[in-house]
């Protein structure tokens, strides 16, 4: 296992620094420069020339990027520009709430895609093989906004079980920080669990078409265990995958789903930043997305080698 | 959004191609597609004979429900609910028709360019990879720091969006046909690389770009949404079905049918566009 973190490490470290560079590049590519705009509309040149010096933005691109990175390396991300204090404190803020709700999300895609796959490729009767098929095709074709507004009619406003929006301290009182939860959760994990759904099934499918699940059949296996025991195993590690890309979806969507059921996660934080052009803040949270992106990576080829003995860890 | 289909085998004549393409869509699925789509966009290009009112015209009764001035009441400063839900299915009808074709022709010259030679393959493949890569909202975001909010943003994520998918469906397509033996005797016959290409190659493989087409137009409607919900979207006052809804999410709990008018329409035109494409699907695969 040693070794073969060793391999793949390297590769996801220069994805990050190649990320970093282009990150860093294209923010400086943007027309109007953050000087201008914190100075103010009244400000004179002057002015705005000693704000650009002290934010260091009148030094050569290269120097500004090493500047940066080596900050970095320190665990220094900077001082926002417009919004004001540590980048680190501000992402710190919200940054818990994000991943609180991406991983209750993430479990609801594995809780919701399991059944919904093996129902999928096993129905006996066609009415519930249509109905997950149906089920998927609108979860999947229906954007999570329209899904989210359509909960909290449902959910909070007509049959008021839960609440519309909010949140709640999980440590504090952990029955109402669920309830807050549940809605964002389930509007998030929605498409996801749809997309797991269609690839286990046809994992599933395929693997009971073969040979080995007719020699079981044969040999007076039970038609559960066939499917539980031998065609789940096989299809998982491709669900793996599928999943790994997923996430990625899920920490994009998280931020659109906090904007509805006021989440208070990265969400605001990110659009200030674009909106403001906070070169720091936007930096971090791009940054600091690559870096969840290229861990996940990691994170699923692991995962699939340690399902699918086939594959050697050397 | 992932490939709907496989690259589809050997096409007999054109006239049987059209009308597979018609028996996908003569369907219960396919027509309940059409449907959708054909009523909402009718009802918004229709907008200046349904309503009298300007969308952007504010009143003085905000958040009123139903009335005979009002069909579909108010919004929160008092704008016809009904003239705006219809002028912003234009809008976003407007951007996604546009910016589909954009990006669907990008990404196919694309793929063109790739099936010339083997360099060219790598680095097309690499640039798709590379706009793969940044998951759609993150995408929107870099765009719009680079430009700031506006109509031109949200046109140029959704045609970004859609170059790499069109494009890989393309290819796969293209190394598929090109090895089959009706390429290979075009070839043998004295027919150059790019004629074979473009006049025996390129029409055999366009069935799953048909599709693809109506995948992405759902896809369009889907991210003109979530980027006026994250504040990034088209302009106010102009209205687009993403940001009505996005406002009436602040008066879900007290006046719950500010957001049943916009809801309804964008979920109809993805589900109509969606349906459409498995019809289609479904039509090039008998």
């Amino acid at each position: 296992m040693r070794s073969f973190l060793l391999k793949r490490l390297p590769s996801g470290l220069l994805v990050l620094l190649l990320a970093s560079f282009v990150v860093f590049l294209i923010l400086r590519l943007i027309p109007g420069d953050p000087a201008t705009t914190l100075a103010g509309p009244d400000a004179g040149p002057q002015a705005v020339a000693a704000i650009r010096a002290q934010l260091g933005l009148d030094e050569p691109l290269l120097t500004q990027y090493l500047h940066w990175l080596g900050a970095l390396l320190t665990g220094d991300l900077g001082r926002s520009y417009a919004i004001g204090g540590q980048v680190a404190e501000l992402i710190g803020d919200g940054i818990g709430a994000t991943v609180q709700l991406t991983a209750a999300a993430l479990l609801l895609v594995v809780l919701l895609a399991l059944p919904l796959g093996v129902l999928g490729a096993t129905a006996e009767r066609r009415p519930v093989a249509a109905a997950v098929r149906a089920f998927t095709t609108a979860v999947l074709a229906v954007p999570p906004f329209v899904t989210g507004v359509l909960l909290v009619l449902l959910f909070a406003v007509t049959l008021g079980l839960l609440p519309a929006g909010g949140h709640e301290s999980l440590l504090d009182a952990p029955d109402l920080a669920l309830q807050y939860l549940l809605l964002p959760a389930v509007c998030l994990a929605l498409p996801s669990a749809a997309v797991l759904a269609r690839y286990l099934k046809d994992g599933i499918e395929r693997a009971l078409a073969e040979d080995y699940v007719r020699t079981a059949t044969a040999a007076g296996v039970s038609r559960r265990r066939i499917v539980w025991r031998h065609a789940l195993p096989n299809a998982l590690p491709s669900a793996v995958t599928v999943l790994g890309l997923q996430i990625g979806h899920l920490v994009a969507g998280a931020v659109l789903v906090e904007r509805i059921f006021a989440w208070p996660g990265l969400g605001q934080l990110v659009e200030q930043g674009v909106l403001r052009r906070d070169y720091p803040v936007v930096q971090a949270l791009l940054l600091l997305t690559v870096a969840g992106y290229v861990a996940v990576q990691l994170l699923t080829d692991l995962v699939y080698a340690w399902l699918d003995p086939r594959i050697r860890w050397e | 959004m992932t490939a709907l289909t496989a690259p589809a085998p050997a096409r007999p004549a054109r006239a049987a191609v059209r009308n597979r393409y018609l028996a996908g869509l003569l369907t219960a699925r396919g027509l309940t597609g059409l449907a959708l789509v054909g009523t909402v966009a009718l009802a918004g290009l229709l907008a200046p004979l349904l309503t009298g009112h300007d969308p952007n015209a504010q009143g003085p009764l905000a958040l009123a429900g139903p009335s005979a001035a009002h069909p579909l009441g108010t919004d929160d400063l008092g704008r016809d609910l009904l003239s705006r839900v219809l002028h912003g299915i234009t809008t976003d009808l407007a951007l996604t028709f546009g910016a589909v074709p954009a990006g669907a022709l990008l990404g196919c010259s694309l793929a063109l360019l790739a099936a010339t030679h083997r360099w060219a393959d790598t680095a097309v493949q690499r640039l798709f990879d590379l706009v793969l890569a940044f998951p759609g909202l993150i995408l929107a975001l870099a765009v719009t720091a680079v430009l700031g909010p506006g109509r031109w943003p949200v046109f140029i994520v959704i045609a970004l969006a859609e170059i790499p998918l069109f494009g890989r469906q393309l290819r796969s397509g293209i190394l598929v046909q090109r090895e089959r033996e009706y390429a290979l005797a075009a070839r043998v016959g004295g027919a150059s690389r790019a004629r074979v290409l473009l006049r025996h190659v390129l029409p055999n493989a366009v069935d799953p770009l048909i599709v693809q087409s109506a995948v992405a137009l759902s896809v369009g409607v889907f991210i003109e949404g979530a980027m006026s919900f994250l504040g990034l979207g088209v302009r106010p006052p102009e209205p687009t079905l993403g940001s009505i809804l996005s406002q009436s999410v602040g008066y879900l709990a007290t006046h719950p049918t500010f957001a049943a008018a916009p809801l309804a329409a964008t979920t109809a035109l993805v589900l109509g566009f969606t349906l459409i494409a498995e019809a289609l699907n479904r039509g090039i695969r008998r």
